[in-house]
C-alpha cells in the first residue's frame, strides 16, 4: 500500500510548515528544533518567526521551510498547518495562508469540528484533531511538552529526520535534568506513535538529501551582519535598542572586545551615531544600526558623516511604519527615507540584502565603500530577513576583498591637505595621532585644507568633489544580480526579502515555458542608470515587486530611467507577503496580456 | 603617549577668530592653550571636539585635531573618539545652549561612564550665533528677541547638574582671571575621568552689562579665598546652588579617589576577551555541529 502511494507521490523536496500558539506553547522553540535537526541532515531550511506585540504571552507563529535544494524564500502557501488554539492562528492571517492541499494538525480540546475549522471555506486533504495536551501530560506529566509531541507528530507523519530532532532533545534538555530528557523522549516518541497509527491519507514523506554538512551554517541576518561587520573590521559599533535590529547590538555587545573593539548603548539614536561618527572620525571602523523611528533620529549626523567625508556604515532593519507601526514585521517602506531624507545636496550609498547568506556580502561590501569613498553608506535590510535563521553553506571568506580608507603617506603629511582636490575626488584622510595630518573636520563647508569657508565657490566645487567620488559607483554591474532570459520581454525587479519570492516565481514560469527575467539590485541608491536601461531594452511588460504601500524603488526608477510603459508596480504593504505563486500568475497573465496585444495589432494590419 | 616642551604658539592655529570683538572666548582660547602648553601633549595627540555656536569655533583656532560638529552632540562624538583611541587627550567645548539644551540629555550619560576627558561650557547665559535668543542658562525674566516680554521660565543650573550626577570635577572659571581660569583648565585635564569647567564667557554683543568681563573682575569670588575644600561634595553643592547670583570661581569638588575610567574599564574588558576566533574564520561558530 505504502509503496503504490509512494510510486504515484514521489517524496516530497520541499516542505512548509506553519504553526502558531501563545507564547508559552513553545512554538519558536518546536520550529529551532526543527530547522536544526533539518540542517543536521543537510537539508536546506528556513525559519521565520513572528509574533504580537505582547512582550510575553501574547501569540507566537513560526514559519518553517525544508527542502532538498537552496531556499530563497519561507515559502507560500503551508503544506502543514499547525495550531495549538485556533485564535492565536488566526491573527497571523496572511502570514499563513492555507490551502486546499495542506495537513492541518490542531488541538483537539479547542472543541472544533474537523469539518468545521475556521478556514475560510478550505477542505484540507487531511484534518487532525490530536489531543496534543493530554498527550504530553501522559507521556511527560505536563503540558509544558505539548512543543515535543508536536514534533513527534511532524517526525512521523513527514519522517522528518527524528534521530536528529531527537539528539536535539536530548541536548537541550540535558542542561536541566535527566528527568526532563526521558519525558521530553516519551513526549516525542507518543508524538511519533500516533501518527503511525493515524496515517495521511496520502504519504508524504520528504526526500532525503545526500550533502555533506561540512561547514553549514545556521543563522539569522542580524548575526550575519554583525559578523560579518567583524570579518571586515569594524571596531566600533554605537546604538540603541529597538526592534527588529536589537541582534545585531547584542552580537557585538558580546564579541567586539575580543578584536579590541568596543560597543557603546548609547541614551538614545543621535549619541549613538554620534559616538560612530567620533570613532571614524578617530580612524575606526565603525558601525550604528537601528529601525525606522531610530533612523530619523540619525537622519542629521549623516548630513555632518557626507561633508566631513567620514566612513560609517549604518544599518536600517526595515519594519512597518510609520512611527511605532508594526514593530515585528517586515516591511520596505523606508527606502525614500534612506535616500532622501538627509538635508543638503547629498548623495549615499544605499546597498540591500535578498538573504541572511546574503547579508554577508552586504555588509562586507557596505564597510569597503564606506571606507574606499568617505563616506556614509546605508544597509536597507528588513525583520525577515534580519530575523529569519536559515542555512547558509560555508562561506569562503578568502574570496572577499577588505578595504581600508587611504591614509596620507609620510611625504603627503609634509604639505598635508585633508580635503585636497583629487581626480578621483577621494583625498587622503589622516586620524589623531597622526602628526601632520592634523586638521579640522566640520559640518560646516571647508576648502582642500579643512579651514570653515562661506565661499558659493568653494561650497560649488566641494559639492562636485562629494558627487564625483561616488560616480563609480554607477558602473558596478556587480551590484546587481541579473537571472532569465537575457533578451525576455518580460521582467520582474525587486530588492531585499522580496527578491527571493520573485526568484522562485521566475522558475515557475520559466518552467512553464515562459522567457522572463529577474533583475535584483544590490545597489538601491545611487540608481545605475545604465543598469536598467540595459535590462529594460527587451522588455515589454513586467512588474517593481515591493513590500510597501507606495512602491518607493519603482517611482524612484520612473525619476531617473526611461522606463517602458509596461513595466508596473506590485505593492502590497508589510506584514502580508507575497507567495511565489501569486507573483508567477501576474506574469503569466501578463504574457497573455502581450499576446492578444500582438495578434490584436496583427488582426488590424 | 608623548609630552614635550611646547608653548602657547605651538596651539595656536593660522585661522582668524571671526568672534566679535571683546567676546570672551578670545580670553578662553588663550587660556586653552596655556593650559595646552603646561600640560605639554603635541597638537597632534589632541582631538578637540565642539558643536554648534560662536563658543564652539574654538577647535578651529587651535592647531589640534578639531571636529566641529553640529548643534549640542558634541560630547557623544568626543565619547566615540576616546573609546576608538584612549591615547588621545580629548577636549570638548561648547555654548550653554549646545550642553545644556540642545545637547542637555547628552550629559548625565557622559558622566556615568566616566570617560577620561574635559568638558568645557562657555556659558554666556544667550544665544550668541544665532543672534541673542533666550538660552537655557537665562535668568527668568530676562527680555531677549524671543522673549520680548520677559522670560517665564528658569534657568538651569549648570553646577548643580553635573555635581548632582556624580562628576568627579566640577569648576567655574571666568576671562576676567586668566591666571585661574588657565590653571583651572590644566587642573581639569589632568583629572583622570569626567571633569567639567564652566567657564562664564561674556557675550559682549548680546549679554547683559553685569555679566561682562569688567564686571567680572569685581564680582568673582574664589572658592580658594573661602576656604573651601573641594573635596567636599555636600558643601560643593551649596556652593554651586548660588550659580547665577554669586561669582564662584575654581573647583566646587574634585573627587579625592576617581574612580576607574571608562577607558580604563574598556581596556581591562578587551585584554579579558581577547583571542577569539580570527576575524577571517568569524563564521566558524555558526557552524552546525
Ligand atoms: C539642529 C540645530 N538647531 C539649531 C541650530 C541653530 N543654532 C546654532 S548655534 C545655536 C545656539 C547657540 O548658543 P550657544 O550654544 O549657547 O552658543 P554661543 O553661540 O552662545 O556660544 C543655535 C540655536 C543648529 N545649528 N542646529
Ligand atoms: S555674538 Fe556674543 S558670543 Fe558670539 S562672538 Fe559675538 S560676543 Fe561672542
Amino acid at each position: 500500500m505504502t509503496t503504490q502511494t509512494e510510486s504515484m507521490h514521489p517524496p516530497a523536496t520541499d516542505l512548509v510548515i506553519g504553526m502558531a500558539g501563545s507564547g508559552g506553547d513553545g512554538i519558536v522553540s518546536a520550529g529551532e528544533s526543527l530547522i536544526a535537526a533539518a540542517a543536521a541532515e543537510g537539508y536546506h531550511a528556513m525559519m521565520t518567526k513572528s509574533f504580537g506585540s505582547q512582550i510575553r504571552g501574547g501569540e507566537s507563529s513560526c514559519r518553517v521551510r525544508i527542502g532538498t535544494s537552496a531556499l530563497h524564500n519561507p515559502g507560500g502557501i503551508l503544506d502543514v498547518a499547525v495550531a495549538l488554539n485556533w485564535e492565536d492562528f488566526l491573527r497571523f492571517g496572511a502570514e499563513l495562508p492555507v490551502s486546499s492541499q495542506t495537513v492541518v494538525i490542531y488541538e483537539k480540546a479547542t472543541n472544533v469540528a474537523p469539518d468545521q475549522l475556521p478556514l475560510g471555506g478550505v477542505h484540507p486533504t487531511d484534518v487532525f484533531a490530536v489531543p496534543i495536551e493530554e498527550i504530553a501530560r501522559k507521556a511527560a506529566g505536563t503540558d509544558l511538552a505539548k512543543n515535543t509531541v508536536v514534533l513527534g507528530l511532524l517526525a512521523g507523519w513527514f519522517d522528518l529526520a527524528p534521530d536528529a530532532i531527537l539528539r536535539g532533545i536530548r541536548k537541550r534538555f540535558a542542561k536541566k535534568s535527566a528527568e526532563l530528557v526521558q519525558n521530553n523522549e516519551k513526549a516525542f516518541q507518543s508524538g511519533i506513535d500516533y501518527a503511525k497509527a493515524n496515517p495521511l491519507r496520502q504519504a508524504r514523506p520528504l526526500a532525503r538529501v545526500s550533502r555533506s554538512t561540512a561547514g553549514l551554517m545556521l543563522l539569522d541576518g542580524n548575526d550575519m551582519c554583525a559578523a560579518a561587520s567583524l570579518f571586515a573590521g569594524c571596531e566600533f559599533f554605537g546604538g540603541y535598542p529597538i526592534t527588529p535590529s536589537t541582534e545585531i547590538m547584542q552580537y557585538l555587545s558580546r564579541e567586539i572586545w575580543r578584536y579590541g573593539g568596543a560597543v557603546l548603548q548609547a541614551e538614545d539614536e543621535i549619541a549613538g551615531i554620534g559616538a560612530a561618527v567620533g570613532a571614524s572620525f578617530a580612524g575606526k571602523k565603525s558601525m550604528t544600526a537601528t529601525s525606522g523611528p531610530g533612523m530619523s533620529l540619525k537622519t542629521e549626523m549623516l548630513g555632518l558623516a557626507s561633508i566631513a567625508e567620514l566612513p560609517l556604515v549604518v544599518v536600517n532593519v526595515m519594519r512597518g511604519g510609520p512611527s511605532t507601526g508594526l514593530p515585528t514585521k517586515p516591511e520596505q517602506s523606508d527606502l525614500f527615507q534612506a535616500a532622501f531624507s538627509g538635508h543638503g545636496d547629498v548623495l549615499r550609498p544605499i546597498l540591500a540584502p535578498t538573504s541572511v547568506a546574503d547579508t554577508f556580502r552586504v555588509t562586507v561590501e557596505a564597510f569597503n565603500l564606506a571606507e574606499h569613498y568617505q563616506t556614509p553608506v546605508m544597509i536597507l535590510s528588513d525583520q525577515e530577513i534580519a530575523q529569519r535563521k536559515e542555512t547558509v553553506d560555508a562561506i569562503d571568506t578568502s574570496r572577499f576583498e577588505v578595504l581600508h580608507r587611504r591614509v596620507p603617506t609620510g611625504a603627503e603629511l609634509e604639505s598635508y591637505e585633508r580635503f585636497r582636490a583629487t581626480e578621483s575626488g577621494i583625498s587622503p584622510i589622516s586620524h589623531p595621532g597622526m602628526q601632520g595630518g592634523n586638521y579640522l573636520a566640520a559640518g560646516i563647508e571647508h576648502n582642500d585644507k579643512g579651514d570653515p569657508t562661506v565661499s558659493g565657490k568653494i561650497h560649488a566645487r566641494m559639492n562636485e568633489k562629494r558627487f564625483r567620488k561616488l560616480d563609480p559607483l554607477r558602473h558596478r554591474q556587480d551590484l546587481f544580480a541579473i537571472e532569465g532570459d537575457a533578451d525576455a520581454p518580460l521582467a520582474l525587479i525587486a530588492w531585499g526579502s522580496v527578491a527571493g519570492v520573485c526568484r522562485e516565481s521566475l522558475a515557475r514560469v520559466r518552467a512553464s515555458g515562459l522567457r522572463a527575467k529577474l533583475l535584483v539590485p544590490t545597489l538601491l541608491w545611487p540608481i545605475a542608470e545604465g543598469v536598467y536601461q540595459d535590462f529594460l531594452a527587451s522588455v515589454q511588460a513586467g512588474l517593481v515587486v515591493e513590500l510597501s504601500h507606495q512602491g518607493q524603488l519603482y517611482r524612484m526608477l520612473r525619476m531617473q530611467v526611461d522606463v517602458p510603459r509596461g513595466l508596473k508596480s506590485l505593492t502590497r504593504s508589510g506584514a502580508n507577503p507575497f507567495l511565489p505563486s501569486e507573483i508567477a500568475q501576474r506574469l503569466e497573465q501578463l504574457a497573455i496580456d502581450l499576446q492578444s496585444r500582438v495578434s490584436d495589432q496583427k488582426g488590424e494590419g | 603617549m608623548t609630552t614635550v616642551q611646547l608653548t602657547s604658539k605651538d596651539f595656536k592655529s593660522n585661522l582668524k577668530p571671526i568672534w566679535c570683538p571683546g567676546c570672551g572666548d578670545f580670553g578662553v582660547v588663550q587660556g586653552i592653550y596655556r593650559a595646552l602648553a603646561s600640560i605639554g601633549r603635541p597638537p597632534h595627540e589632541i582631538a578637540f571636539v565642539s558643536g554648534i555656536g560662536c563658543s564652539s569655533r574654538i577647535p578651529g583656532y587651535t592647531t589640534a585635531y578639531g571636529f566641529n560638529t553640529v548643534h549640542g552632540r558634541a560630547l557623544p562624538i568626543a565619547q566615540g573618539i576616546k573609546l576608538a583611541n584612549p591615547e588621545l587627550l580629548v577636549l570638548v567645548a561648547g555654548g550653554d545652549g549646545d550642553g545644556f539644551s540642545i545637547g542637555g540629555g547628552h550629559v548625565p550619560h557622559a558622566i556615568r561612564r566616566n570617560p577620561d576627558l574635559t568638558y568645557l561650557v562657555m556659558d554666556n547665559q544667550i544665544y550668541g550665533l544665532t543672534k541673542g535668543q533666550l538660552s537655557p542658562t537665562s535668568a527668568c525674566g530676562l527680555k531677549t528677541v524671543t522673549s520680548p516680554h520677559g522670560a517665564i521660565e528658569h534657568p538651569v543650573n549648570p553646577l548643580l547638574y553635573v555635581l548632582s550626577y556624580g562628576a568627579g570635577f566640577v569648576a567655574q572659571a571666568t576671562p576676567a582671571d586668566m591666571a585661574g581660569m588657565t590653571a583651572i583648565i590644566e587642573e581639569a585635564i589632568r583629572y583622570p575621568g569626567f571633569s567639567f569647567v564652566n567657564v562664564q564667557s561674556p557675550c559682549v554683543t548680546y549679554g547683559e552689562d553685569h555679566q561682562q568681563v569688567k564686571a567680572h573682575r569685581t564680582a568673582m569670588k574664589t572658592l580658594a579665598s573661602m576656604g573651601h575644600d573641594p573635596s567636599d561634595r555636600m558643601r560643593a553643592f551649596e556652593l554651586a546652588s548660588h550659580y547665577g547670583e554669586q561669582l564662584y570661581t575654581g573647583v566646587f569638588y574634585r573627587n579625592p579617589n576617581p574612580p576607574p575610567t571608562y577607558g580604563a574599564l574598556v581596556k581591562e574588558r578587551q585584554a579579558a576577551l581577547a583571542g577569539g576566533l580570527p576575524r577571517e574564520r568569524i563564521l566558524e561558530s555558526f557552524i552546525q555541529r
